[in-house]
């Protein structure tokens, strides 16, 4: 009897830690624009649908495996990304709050239903030989494949853009950028080409997110505001524009629903997750972890 | 003398209001009271988001609320709809001060997204405690027999009811407007701090608002659940409402009286004219209107009408080049 319940709990835990470890890659992108730009994107959500679309639609003319679907879908909203900053968010960044914020929600609008008339409000799903497989681990732990695949290559990526914006030249310039963008431009760097660059890579990851997403789940162009709230949840608690922020965020949110959903009736986790989102913001809004990006940021 | 002719200008609205409704078949009718509704729902969110500037996002949440509040109160306390609209708004208005003493220390984005937050707890909340409330199955108010404690208003007192509501929101915006408070708002929309050095109490006039502007989207909440009869906590709480409200108020022009009156009216009948001629597209099509419009038309549309008429400058372009990079 207890042994079940600590292999329940081992069960819950671990699912959590992938989920988490997949939230993680739905949410860093998220968090990198609103560090950088201070733009929060209602449109992120629909960016790793695009993604998941990508990969599916290679999947079914090709037979190309999600996982490595994750790259072309990447490429696909790389570019999406990077023309939408450039010739439309650009023109109002500037602008009031709630501009940006309706900018992108409009760009949300067109999205979802855009998606919803080319591949139809249907679920989908992209099918793998693999993904369900279940993995035995000690004390009757069943992991399926394709969720660590999923979690690992999203864990992979976080980590390695947090390695490329500290160590590479473009990756400074957008950090730069994020914190002064006065001076950055002094020192050479094109603003409107280093934003474009920033919401292009968020876009990418969400893409790549969204392929390992239709690998081990269900997806439908409705889903579009699920993703964008995660997101939002992982990123505050995190600590905004951190890419080790929005690691934490998504494994605590990942726990955190994974036990919640163990020990709660129906889905009362979720608005403890909304509760727990409110309190952080109002009594530590630089996250759990740490120091927040914009702590630098010198408005322009 | 100018306060007095726009006060008059209300009252004239009110009388056109009740004239119009004898030209308006059933159909037409039902449309014109989602307008109102939507006027007065606009109002509201100026009060907050234009006057004193800060981006409320959540303001479905304070709608949702009031709507269950009243479908409650009816149900388990069988009361009258008439005490029962008043009692919801005081509810949101009284929710909203307390959830806004600490979050309306928040600035920007923090607070918007704060705000949503409170928004989608409150959803979930509403949809997990079936017993009160129906859970998302929805709940039904009862109007008609013994039952009811109030009979369903019928097409033409729903149309007066949005009516009043529409125009007494507009009398509390006007009054806010002319106001000493609404020169408290304002100067702590341009900057806070400035506005506490010259003796403004920021943390008071901030949250007397916040709780007005609920109470009054409360109200209208609990109006337009009482006239869907069943209600469900998707359609009370949907973001979109939220993201509607601000729409209106930011292209009819923020921070005046007459503004979102006019942002509400044109939106409302484009996004209706839109549903019915395009069923397929409609949102997309909205979706594109959206963008277009915040792009062309940031400070909104009295505000760019009262530029170009003064500098003599009508290019949209203009607007373009402002908040760009």
């Amino acid at each position: 009897m207890a042994g079940q319940v600590v292999n329940q709990f081992a069960q819950a835990t671990l699912y959590g830690l992938l989920q988490g470890g997949l939230l993680a890659l739905v949410a860093v992108g998220f968090s990198l624009v609103w560090g950088v730009l201070n733009v929060v994107n209602l449109a992120h959500g629909a960016f790793v649908l695009g993604g998941a679309y990508v990969a599916f639609e290679l999947n079914s003319w090709l037979g190309l495996d999600p996982f490595l679907g994750m790259v072309p879908a990447a490429l696909v909203l790389f570019g999406i990304g990077y023309v939408l900053q450039r010739y439309l968010v650009n023109l109002v960044v500037n602008a009031p709050i709630f501009i940006t914020l309706l900018l992108t929600f409009g760009l949300q609008l067109l999205a979802v239903n855009g998606m919803s008339l080319l591949f139809t409000a249907n679920y989908r799903s992209i099918p793998t030989g693999y993904a369900a497989t279940p993995l035995p681990l000690p004390g009757d732990v069943r992991v399926p494949v394709g969720r660590l695949l999923a979690a690992l290559l999203a864990v992979a990526i976080t980590i390695g853009l947090g390695y490329v914006m500290r160590r590479t030249r473009t990756g400074l310039s957008i950090l730069a950028t994020g914190m002064d963008r006065g001076a950055a431009r002094l020192m050479g760097i094109k603003a409107a080409h280093v934003y474009a660059l920033t919401f292009g890579i968020a876009a990418g990851l969400a893409g790549a997110a969204g392929a390992a997403v239709g690998a081990v789940s269900t997806f439908s162009p409705a889903d579009a505001g699920r993703f964008t709230l995660f997101s939002f949840v992982a990123a505050v608690l995190g600590g905004l524009g951190t890419m080790s922020g929005a690691l934490y965020g998504g494994l605590l949110l990942g726990l955190a629903e994974a036990w919640g959903g163990q020990l709660l009736p129906g889905t009362l986790i979720n608005a403890l997750a909304f509760g727990v989102l409110v309190v952080v913001l109002a009594v530590r809004p630089q996250g759990l972890a740490g120091k927040a990006f914009y702590a630098a940021r010198v408005e322009v | 003398m100018r306060t007095t002719l726009r006060w008059a200008g209300v009252l004239a609205a009110l009388l056109v209001g009740l004239g119009l409704q004898t030209q308006l078949y059933a159909g037409q009718e039902r449309t014109a009271g989602t307008v109102l509704m939507f006027v007065a729902l606009a109002v509201a969110w100026n009060l907050i988001g234009g006057f004193a500037g800060y981006a409320c996002f959540g303001q479905v949440g304070f709608f949702g609320l009031g709507g269950y509040a009243a479908a409650v109160l009816i149900i388990h306390l069988n009361l009258s709809f008439w005490l029962a609209l008043p009692l919801a708004g005081l509810i949101a208005g009284v929710f909203a001060a307390v959830v806004g003493a600490p979050l309306l220390r928040l600035k920007g984005h923090y607070f918007a997204v704060a705000t949503l937050g409170v928004a989608e707890g409150l959803r979930e909340l509403v949809t997990n405690l079936p017993r009160l409330t129906g859970g998302g199955a929805g709940i039904t108010i009862p109007t008609v027999g013994k039952e009811a404690p109030t009979p369903w208003l019928g097409n033409d007192g729903f149309y007066i009811l949005f009516l009043l509501l529409a125009v007494g929101a507009v009398a509390v915006g006007l009054l806010v407007s002319v106001s000493r408070a609404g020169y408290a708002l304002r100067a702590i929309h341009q900057d806070e701090d400035a506005a506490a050095a010259v003796g403004v109490n920021t943390t008071v006039a901030k949250t007397v608002t916040f709780a007005v502007s609920a109470a009054l989207t409360g109200a209208v909440g609990a109006a337009y659940a009482f006239q869907q009869i069943t209600i469900f906590p998707e359609r009370l709480f949907d973001v979109d409402i939220t993201v509607l409200m601000v729409v209106m108020v930011v292209l009819g022009g923020s921070g005046t009286v007459i503004g979102p009156v006019l942002g509400a009216v044109s939106v409302a009948f484009i996004s209706e004219w839109l549903r019915q001629n395009y069923p397929q597209v409609h949102t997309f099509l909205l979706g594109g209107l959206i963008i277009a419009a915040v792009v062309m038309l940031p400070q909104g549309f009295t505000s760019y009408l009262a530029d170009a008429v003064r500098t003599r400058r009508f290019s949209l372009l203009d607007n373009v080049r402002r908040y760009r990079l």
